[in-house]
């Protein structure tokens, strides 16, 4: 080997600091390579989102007999929220919590790129994955009662993005704080307190007071609501109000997920 | 000489009570191959992680690069490239596109990383699988295939500094030799190899400098031949043991024969010699043997093995009973 050292002449391998790359590009390359990733299940969670949404629209509906059109329409409009809920606060954090165990989260950590383009690049590929649930739910309650939306396009898609990337920043920054295994548990009861203590399926009015006031400064029933002016505008209107509580859960979601990815234990 | 790449001085790491790394210091120059050896536990994950970033330091300066890596981490990052231990995240991409985007997260041209990744297919021989996808839960690809992978993704790059951790587990014998041969291309290129690992005899042919860790310190550094500490013509002389038999080398005295260096590991005494004593070593290894003192000997060319052991064993002489290395 030593003879091989003298007789091959040096390439040019510079010994200084190589120089930084442009941020869209490495954002762009990570993107292809989380795509490449979670891209593969995207034809299976959006079959997974057509079954959970006929799970909640049609068979919350044999819970309530007799079903009347508002009603109706009330658990329909609150489907999607539940399918991104599920999506940001069960998959996400699942995915991560693996990534974690198996050291895909140290590998991903080590690269040459600002680390918040890891949390930026999962917000968007997650995004995807899950806004084919808002036009599946939409799809399977119009098949089962059959009645009429009004879309407000704007707000529907701004509740949709919003309601998406503030379930996956939670859902991250859930899956970054807590050891993997009980990221799974609380993932699992959350999902609980969403589908049945929450008033994104049923109206708000049937619960206590002070269960009101709690779901005031929780993202559920402000999704919801957003969501649901969104579909319904002739209904429903969107309050500033749950735009705020969102905007700040997506904030306080986002710092948590940055700030495990940027620190040095 | 040029600057080194890589400059540790006086790294402490604790977690708790346990301290990971005390205070190590180590250089790997431009073009040097460094093998940093250590059993277990012996602080080299932990070595490596505060290199890249991922661990902060609680005492001592690490520069990469002339840059300080705890200082600015981020800029650190950019001239070190890591093979971790665990299996980078292929699931769902080919070899060529993993090794092509990893160049490309390091500023290489799309043609320069299409190129960079089909020349160290090539190098490594994983062709055959260069355009096969993983697939979730270890499937498409091999493990052997994903590490030499994940190789390549560190490789492809011109980048100052070179991290390898256990390269070639799961890798077959054919296809580790081809890594070494790339390892030592990078070194002749120019680069600074950092090669953890704890297989002694496959690193003593790449290396050009070894550091030895032995529970988070510096129990031995230099060059392969300096650390055998003896003439490339001395031997090594291997006694197997009967299980709680006693050893006939126990005290060096008794050995009839001069001895430059003792080491024992479990059942096995490692005892290096000169070439020239090598037949009355034979006859007394023999006789040993006859007298069923012994369960069986062999006696080969003196390998770093035994400077490694003696090495690392010095260290808890007192909790394992293992004698300490017997310098004559």
């Amino acid at each position: 080997m030593s003879e091989q050292n003298t007789l091959s002449p040096p390439a040019p391998r510079s010994a200084g600091v190589p120089p930084r790359i442009g941020i869209w590009l490495s954002y762009g390359n990570l993107l292809r390579w989380m795509m490449a990733q979670t891209g593969a299940m995207l034809p299976f969670v959006i079959v997974v989102q057509a079954l959970l949404a006929a799970g909640i629209i049609i068979g919350f509906g044999f819970v309530i007999p007799d079903i009347d059109t508002s009603s109706a329409q009330f658990l329909s409009t609150g489907t999607p929220t539940v399918l991104l809920m599920f999506i940001g606060l069960v998959m996400v954090p699942h995915s991560v919590a693996q990534a974690r165990t198996t050291g895909t989260f140290t590998y991903l950590r080590s690269l040459p790129v600002p680390r918040p383009l890891l949390l930026l690049a999962d917000l968007a590929i997650w995004l995807l994955v899950a806004l084919p649930s808002v036009a599946v739910a939409v799809v399977v309650a119009h098949l089962r009662y059959g009645f009429g939306y009004s879309f407000d396009w704007p707000v529907l898609l701004t509740a949709s993005v919003l309601a998406s990337v503030t379930a996956t920043a939670v859902g991250y920054a859930i899956a970054v704080s807590l050891p993997p295994l009980i990221t799974q548990l609380v993932t699992q009861v959350l999902v609980f307190f969403v589908m049945l203590f929450s008033p994104v399926t049923f109206p708000a009015s049937q619960l206590p007071a002070w269960f009101q006031a709690v779901h005031d400064v929780l993202p559920f029933r402000a999704a919801a609501d957003l969501l649901r002016a969104g579909l319904l505008a002739d209904t429903y209107t969107a309050s500033w109000r749950d735009l705020v509580v969102l905007l700040v859960w997506c904030a306080l979601g986002v710092a948590i997920g940055v700030r495990a990815l940027t620190r040095r234990d | 000489m040029s600057r080194a790449v890589l400059e540790v001085d006086d790294l402490t790491r604790r977690f708790g009570a346990v301290v990971a790394n005390d205070g190590i210091g180590l250089r790997v120059r431009p073009g040097e191959v460094v093998g940093l050896l250590g059993h277990n536990g012996a602080g080299k994950t932990t070595l490596v992680s505060q290199v890249v970033g991922l661990l902060r330091p609680d005492g001592g300066t690490i520069r990469v690069a002339g840059t300080d890596a705890v200082a600015a981490p981020a800029t650190a990052r950019r001239c070190v490239a890591l093979q971790p231990q665990a299996q980078a995240p292929l699931d769902g991409l080919t070899p060529r596109m993993a090794i092509e985007i990893a160049g490309r997260l390091r500023g290489m041209s799309r043609a320069d990383s299409r190129a960079g990744a089909r020349a160290l297919a090539d190098e490594l021989d994983i062709g055959e699988w260069f355009d096969r996808p993983a697939t979730p839960d270890g499937g498409g690809l091999s493990g052997g295939v994903r590490r030499l992978t994940a190789f390549a993704m560190a490789a492809v790059a011109p980048v100052p500094l070179i991290v390898l951790d256990e390269p070639t587990n799961d890798v077959d014998a054919a296809r580790r030799r081809r890594l070494w041969k790339v390892v030592r291309r990078l070194g002749d290129e120019g680069a600074g190899v950092l090669l953890v690992t704890h297989n002694v005899t496959e690193a003593e042919r790449v290396v050009d400098a070894l550091v030895i860790l032995d529970h988070g310190r510096v129990v031995a550094a230099g060059s392969p031949s300096q650390l055998r500490g003896s003439s490339d013509a001395d031997l090594q002389l291997e006694l197997s043991l009967h299980p709680d038999g006693e050893d006939p080398s126990e005290s060096i005295a008794q050995v009839p024969i001069p001895i430059n260096r003792r080491v024992r590991a479990g059942r096995r005494v490692l005892l290096t010699l000169a070439a020239v004593d090598a037949e009355p070593a034979v006859a007394w290894a023999t006789a040993l043997r006859r007298t069923e003192r012994i369960d069986g000997y062999s006696l080969a060319p003196a390998t770093l093995e035994d400077a490694y052991l003696a090495a690392t064993s010095s260290a808890n002489a007192n909790t394992t009973r293992t004698e300490d290395a017997a310098d004559v």
